[in-house]
């Protein structure tokens, strides 16, 4: 698998990441490394081992009682563009 | 072996003086805050906390990693992404300081959001090495490590998601624990890779390093990974207890670290410890997988970052998808980018099969194998960390030699196991720590082990002169 600039482009698309000019052959470069070292699980015989996705093997769900949430203010603090006490977000639609 | 120090009504003063006269003379050279609290805002808070009826860190100063939510303070991951990002609530372990009368002193250096072993990646420069200004102190707790090596704090959290408490604690020649995965609430850990982070204590002794432990552990409704059992307060004798070494990863090792690591277990061997050789099969398989496993849950955990709510947010213009992409291109580090393209690759079609779901495999294997070891054993026993102290700038631009880095420490996570790291000895002044991993909850068995390790090595509460 080689990372070329047409899988780069896939990857800014998936991860929404912009990567600039100056930092691409650099990034194509660490991603192809970091690729090949990852390569060495391939090379073990895996039929028949179960994954584990998590050390614990069940979860648990707590009671489904209401409890106080941050106010609006609060919850906003962080907001930088806003308009009266709602968030305003890109546009969702255009190219 | 000191226990912490508690200000009275007397002291408080003097211990708040005193912590900021070193943090003036020692700061400039170490930088391992990134936030540092007004002093008149920390004094109130320490004659408040003296004035309590109860709690078990009345007055006592903490650092707190920068990844931890804390309720007016700002909380930046060490991005640019979040660098004025102030959280609006506590994490459940910061609530849980806050009852005990702990007052937080400031937030610490790390690497960008944990994804890093040496606090290089930060957005706001490198924490030196107070042993050796021109090393790294480890990472990513990098902050942690050094504000407890540079005296300026006797106690400090971190979080470890692959080597992230242990690293620092070797490099700083200080204590620091992997707690068992759900003894301790992730509630306001800002995530990074979830099956396999824990938040955990960091101290310059083992009896710190337990009340600390004690102080922030339990269960948490607001953290579904949280466990309702407490680890047992076993007490361990190190004359009977039986040490699996591996070998492999000793052999791995630099020589240097070799030496010091050998002259420490001869000396548990003189206690009448029992040190027996083990191989671990997969130990080269440990670190694809853990890092598969790792960008996989971080590109996923990542994306909350889109700068509307909160965070990096100088572009506006355009559709949201050109937004968030220029916004998180700006706001993330390059070793954050890597991360998550790889783990976009990673889970998307026709990858998975082949990197993730291998990697979780191979995790089960691991885990069979280390469970097996310590059905045998009371403890895995290997150096911390395969090096000593790089010097600031020798691994980073090579990411592969940067992961190799963590060979020792990422089984743990990979397993959900304890894991404690405490001071081995020095070579040529720089520290080597000595890890232990334990069987699933026996975190107070390593805590005991370690007390009386820390006895026979003599190596407890250091400070670097600086």
């Amino acid at each position: 698998m080689e990372i070329d600039d047409k899988l780069l482009k896939k990857l800014q698309a998936l991860a929404l990441v912009e990567i600039k000019g100056q930092e691409k052959e650099k990034i194509k470069r660490d991603l192809q490394n970091i690729l090949e070292f990852f390569n060495k699980i391939n090379q073990l015989d895996l039929t028949n081992v179960e994954p584990l996705f998590h050390p614990l093997s069940s979860g648990k769900l707590r009671k489904d009682e209401p409890i106080e949430p941050l106010n609006r203010e609060e919850a906003l603090q962080n907001v930088k563009r806003k308009e009266d006490g709602y968030i305003v977000g890109p546009r969702t639609y255009g190219d | 072996m000191i226990k912490v120090f508690t200000p009275d009504e007397k002291t408080a003063e003097e211990y708040v003086d005193k912590t900021y006269e070193r943090i003036e003379r020692v700061e400039g050279k170490v930088r391992a805050f990134i936030t540092l609290r007004k002093k008149e805002e920390v004094l109130k808070e320490v004659k408040e906390a003296i004035n309590r009826k109860q709690g078990r860190l009345k007055g006592v100063l903490i650092a707190v990693k920068d990844n931890i939510s804390t309720k007016g303070v700002r909380t930046t991951c060490a991005s640019r992404m979040l660098e004025d990002y102030v959280p609006p609530f506590d994490a459940t372990v910061i609530q849980k300081l806050r009852q005990e009368g702990a007052v937080i002193l400031g937030k610490t250096n790390m690497d960008e959001f944990a994804m890093g072993s040496t606090t290089e990646t930060s957005y706001f420069g490198p924490t030196h090495n107070p042993w050796d200004l021109e090393r790294t102190p480890g990472g990513s707790s990098g902050g942690s490590g050094a504000a407890l090596a540079s005296g300026v704090v006797d106690i400090a959290l971190g979080s470890d998601t692959g080597g992230s408490i242990r690293a620092p604690a070797a490099f700083n020649a200080v204590f620091g624990l992997k707690p068992s995965y759900g003894t301790v609430s992730r509630y306001g850990l800002v995530a990074y890779a979830n099956s396999l982070e824990q938040i955990g204590p960091m101290a310059k002794n083992a009896e710190d390093l337990e009340l600390l432990y004690s102080v922030i552990s339990g269960e948490d409704w607001r953290d579904a990974t949280t466990i309702s059992q407490s680890p047992p307060k076993t007490e361990a004798d190190l004359s009977k207890t039986r040490f699996a070494l591996l070998k492999n990863i000793l052999d791995a090792s630099q020589p240097e670290v070799q030496s010091v690591f050998k002259k420490a277990i001869n000396k548990l061997s003189s206690e009448g410890a029992t040190i027996e050789e083990v191989e671990l099969k997969y130990s080269d398989y440990a670190l694809p997988t853990y890092y598969i496993i790792a960008m996989s849950e971080a590109s996923s955990n990542l994306a909350r970052f889109d700068g509307v709510r909160y965070g990096y947010s100088k572009y506006y213009e355009g559709t949201w998808k050109e937004t968030f992409a220029k916004n998180r291109g700006d706001g993330f580090g390059i070793e954050v980018k890597r991360r998550i393209l790889l783990g976009s690759f990673i889970l998307s079609a026709g990858y998975y099969d082949q990197y993730y779901l291998r990697a979780l495999k191979v995790r089960r294997l691991i885990k069979d194998e280390i469970d097996l070891i310590l059905s045998k054993y009371d403890v895995i026993l290997s150096p911390t960390m395969p090096v000593l102290p790089p010097k600031i700038g020798e691994v980073i631009d090579d990411p592969v030699r940067m992961y190799a880095m963590d060979l020792n420490t990422v089984l743990a996570n990979l397993a959900g196991i304890p894991a404690l790291s405490q001071p081995a000895g020095f070579y040529n002044n720089l520290p080597v720590g000595l890890q232990m991993m334990g069987k699933y909850l026996s975190d107070y068995y390593l805590i005991s082990l370690s007390k009386s390790i820390e006895r026979v090595l003599g190596y407890h509460d250091l400070t670097a002169n600086l």
